[in-house]
């Protein structure tokens, strides 16, 4: 699955530590997701959609 | 992100007095082991009572320690609760295997003294650890 955390992560100017922390995950999860290594959770999905405030397949994509 | 400063300390902090907890309750099962070892012969003499006090105190150490490692387990965050779940079935995986055949090397002629099922459990804990350790390298 592909995701957009790292460029929303940059857009606001938040370390991995500050969107780990946000999200009461370790900093290696984040990285892990962003590196596209380990998809998230349907709850911690939500959760990332909740704080960035957009839908969550704006976020996650599917990958072909 | 001040508020979220709060909910990633709540998150080591869960982890620190999970493994806290943790270490107490080894600790606690692995002393009632030892004197159930070693305290028969060299403290009370065979004392049928005092030994079965410490084999219900390990019993409860034991069940103790379980609880708390699945309970640390849970406050773990998804990725560290996948890495520890893998290692858990690498680990059973290879105790199986290897424990089967450990104990069919005496009857084969390739052992000459009698398995000793306390060696499991460093196939167990290796394992383990090293699952761990691989999982972590792939997810870092």
């Amino acid at each position: 699955m592909k995701n957009r955390l790292k460029v929303l992560r940059a857009e606001r100017d938040w370390t991995q530590a500050d969107l780990a922390q946000a999200l009461d995950v370790s900093r290696q999860t984040i990285n892990a997701i962003e590196k596209g290594k380990f998809d998230p959770s349907l709850p911690l999905a939500f959760k990332v959609a909740r704080l960035f405030q957009m839908p969550i397949e704006s976020i996650f994509q599917e990958e072909p | 992100m001040k508020q979220s400063k709060t909910a990633s300390s709540r998150l080591d902090e869960r982890l620190k007095q999970g493994s806290k907890t943790i270490f107490f309750w080894t600790l606690a099962w692995l002393i009632c082991t030892a004197l159930l070892a070693f305290g028969p012969k060299l403290i009370w003499n065979f004392n049928i009572p005092i030994t079965l006090s410490v084999v219900a105190l390990n019993i409860i150490a034991g069940i103790r320690m379980l609880w708390v490692n699945k309970q640390h387990l849970a406050q773990m965050d998804e990725l560290q609760r996948k890495i520890h779940m893998n290692a858990m079935a690498v680990s059973l995986g290879l105790t199986m295997i290897f424990g089967s055949l450990y104990g069919l090397l005496e009857p084969a002629g390739l052992l000459d003294h009698t398995p000793n099922p306390g060696n499991i459990l460093f196939v167990m804990g290796i394992s383990y650890l090293v699952s761990v350790v691989l999982n972590n390298r792939k997810y870092s």
